[in-house]
């Protein structure tokens, strides 16, 4: 077998705004990642562990650093069929898993928005689904993992074995050492389709209100957000609402658990290629015609309400970022910053109308919004509480000036949202400092996280560019 | 013209082609006596089946194809438990990798075993007992490979070859007793077996089930999976042999 070298590499982060010039080894078997941590450390640098890259800021870069890339590690080792649980290596992603699952009735508990998140990235990230008020992070679906610590210990990690290591290894966005193989528990499923209801939301209070009303029996809700809207209609949005099927409710649904009947169609009328829609998504967006376009997808709303509810497969109800292949090119060149704040239930209303508004007054509008509803869990970095996160995507300028003025922009609203006792995930963040990080998570989980720092990774091997920006 | 109210016999009914079209049977409201092997597999599949439409259509049976000898025995067994069998579809199959320059005889004799004598084990248990009847029906997977001798993968060819003169044959003994048979022959299709394999414009497992369940209403004699590799087999088949032998294909 080939040794795989360091290759100088472009890395950035999903939203293309963050990053630079590294240089990136590919192994494909822990012996390798084991032998890059000891030649790193010999050379006395530091290297920042990535997967697909989906993270939007700086998680999984570093500027002129080293970066241990775990794609190729992407084997399924084993499906139980009978449990539905999947041994896999880090590299393998959400759409390998539910490829494998499916067939079997099994879906992953918890999806990203994009198919091509990594295992081991969603781990280290606990990402979060449309679910997470119901099922929360993607770390509750982890039963054990391997860790490899940068001294090179091999640990087998689980809840019970080590909590406080499984609680922040997961969630401690790839500090304390590098997953190489996880157990990942899927759940059962009793037809490859859902029951999806669109409903349309006059304002920011109507989106809370159907989160609120609904959550209790809904098993997916998630708010597409016209963020262009002002005045009384601040805030308005279409909610999808997802119900997975109860057994021997719907029979057809039995020939979707096949996995090719569940992938996004990559042609539109089955004749476009999809991959070559974002050059007309840049001129909408370099043009100025986003508002056209929201109000366009707004109105379309009520027709979609009328027809609800409809059914929809897994995958078609999850992956709106694959529907679009490179969507997020028509943000170049400046690239985009999702800003997602965690915002308490009690404060929701108030600090999120406050966030929109500001973006109005400041001129960055976002050209998205998705609201979600949370629920507090036990990782140590978590980002959730019991409350509503809106992602925000905004463009981030090519000149310095306009650059400079959103992250401005964008630190006002963290203010802001801290304040409320809101929180931050380190997937989408780009623009916290170090002096914030303490008020995110309370001083004393930041303390507890700097001691399993210095007792896993004491020479600080494990760096990205976010770690240093907090200052781990 | 075969009832299209009794059982169904699915071989190989675990996983690809077997198991698209033992989840279209049960979803037209058929019995399905579903057999494979991995017994794991072939519960969560039936379990699968059952759960989704809300009633017990499928029924698993553990059962290794090699085993030819098991076939008659499981077969009225299949009967006295589920009900009176009227359609058999052999889909089992194994394809081994094989070496350019390999002549490994277990590799061969297990691929004339499960693909050759255990459609005939299955053939023969069904065809006597359609034959008394004088109804029911029978479709077996062959495959394109079974057209020509070719450097890749000479028992697998040889092995559906034989199935498939074999059912040419049962098809031309129990017409006149009003049984069916087809033979399907599928070109590229997306299952496990083929997983390793990089094959363009491939389709998918339930497609191949949906065409292979359209032959048999057809009354199709051979159909090809999908239809385009008539053509193309026609043409593979009268490359002369002084030729083909120079061919990679």
């Amino acid at each position: 077998m080939k040794t795989p070298t360091w290759n100088d590499e472009q890395v950035f982060g999903f939203g293309m705004a963050l990053g630079g010039p590294a240089k990136v080894l590919r192994p494909t078997t822990v012996e390798q990642i084991a032998d890059a941590f000891a030649k790193v450390k010999k050379d006395g640098g530091s290297v920042a562990l990535r997967g697909a890259g989906c993270s939007y800021g700086d998680a999984s870069t570093a500027k002129g650093g080293r970066v241990l890339d775990l794609t190729a590690m992407n084997r399924i080792e084993s499906f139980d069929p009978t449990t539905g649980v999947a041994v896999c290596q880090p590299g393998v992603t959400v759409r390998d898993l539910w490829r494998r699952a499916i067939g079997y009735g099994y879906w992953p508990k918890v999806v990203s928005g994009t198919m091509a998140v990594t295992m081991g990235g969603a781990a280290a990230m606990n990402i979060h689904g449309k679910n997470n008020y119901a099922l929360g992070p993607f770390g509750e679906c982890v039963k054990s993992f391997d860790l490899l610590t940068p001294s090179g210990q091999q640990l087998h990690v689980t809840a019970e074995s080590d909590p406080d290591l499984f609680h922040a290894a997961i969630s401690g966005f790839g500090m304390l050492g590098c997953m190489t193989r996880l157990e990942i528990q899927t759940k059962r499923v009793h037809s490859g389709r859902m029951r999806v209801y669109g409903i349309v939301a006059q304002d920011l209070e109507h989106n809370l209100q159907i989160l609120e009303d609904m959550h209790g029996e809904a098993d997916y809700l998630v708010s597409w957000l016209d963020l262009h809207a002002k005045g009384i209609a601040l805030g308005r949005g279409i909610m999808h609402r997802a119900d997975q099927m109860k057994p021997g409710e719907d029979p057809e649904g039995l020939r979707y658990f096949e996995p090719s009947l569940q992938d996004v169609p990559l042609k539109m009328f089955g004749a476009v290629p999809k991959g070559w829609l974002w050059p007309g998504m840049w001129c909408a967006l370099h043009f100025g015609q986003v508002p056209l376009v929201n109000w366009l997808k707004f109105q379309a709303g009520s027709r979609e309400q009328k027809h609800s509810p409809y059914l929809q497969t897994h995958g078609a109800f999850h992956f709106l970022l694959d529907y679009v292949p490179r969507w997020q090119w028509m943000t170049k060149p400046g690239g985009l910053l999702q800003f997602q704040p965690f915002v308490p239930k009690a404060e929701g209303a108030r600090v999120l109308r406050k966030l929109i508004e500001m973006c109005h007054d400041a001129q960055h509008v976002p050209y998205l919004g998705v609201l979600k509803k949370h629920r507090p869990d036990k990782f140590l970095m978590t980002h959730a509480v019991d409350g509503y996160s809106l992602a925000m995507d905004i463009p981030v300028p090519t000149s310095q000036k306009g650059r400079e003025s959103l992250w401005r922009h964008c630190r006002e609203m963290a203010e802001i949202v801290l304040e409320a006792g809101g929180r931050f995930y380190y997937a989408k963040d780009a623009v916290l400092l170090e002096s914030s990080f303490a008020r995110v998570h309370g001083e004393d989980a930041v303390a507890k996280f700097r001691a399993l720092k210095q007792k896993w990774d004491p020479e600080r091997l494990l760096q990205t560019d976010l770690s240093r920006r907090l200052g781990v | 013209m075969s009832a299209r109210s009794g059982t169904c016999i699915v071989v190989g009914a675990s996983s690809g082609i077997g198991l698209a079209i033992a989840r279209r049977l049960a979803q037209s409201g058929r019995k399905v006596a579903m057999l494979a092997r991995r017994e794991a597999e072939l519960a969560t599949q039936v379990e699968l089946i059952n759960d989704t439409l809300g009633r017990k259509a499928a029924f698993a049976f553990v059962h290794d194809a090699a085993d030819i000898d098991a076939a008659d025995g499981l077969f009225a067994r299949i009967e006295q438990s589920v009900g009176e069998v009227d359609e058999l579809f052999f889909v089992a199959g194994v394809m081994p990798e094989v070496g350019a320059e390999e002549f490994d005889l277990g590799k061969d004799r297990q691929q004339v075993v499960v693909n050759m004598l255990g459609c005939i084990a299955w053939g023969n248990a069904a065809a006597r007992r359609f034959q008394q009847r004088k109804r029911g029906a029978i479709v077996g997977v062959s495959s394109v490979a079974q057209d020509r001798g070719r450097v890749g993968r000479p028992v697998y060819n040889a092995s559906k070859a034989g199935m498939d003169t074999y059912l040419e044959a049962l098809r031309n003994r129990l017409w006149r007793h009003g049984v069916r048979v087809t033979t399907i022959r599928p070109g590229f299709v997306d299952t496990p077996m083929t997983a390793g394999l990089k094959l363009k414009g491939a389709i998918t497992a339930d497609k191949a089930a949906q065409l292979v369940l359209k032959a048999r209403d057809r009354q199709k004699a051979i159909a090809y999976v999908p239809g385009k590799w008539r053509p193309i087999m026609f043409v593979i088949r009268n490359i002369p042999s002084f030729v083909f032998r120079k061919l990679s294909i």
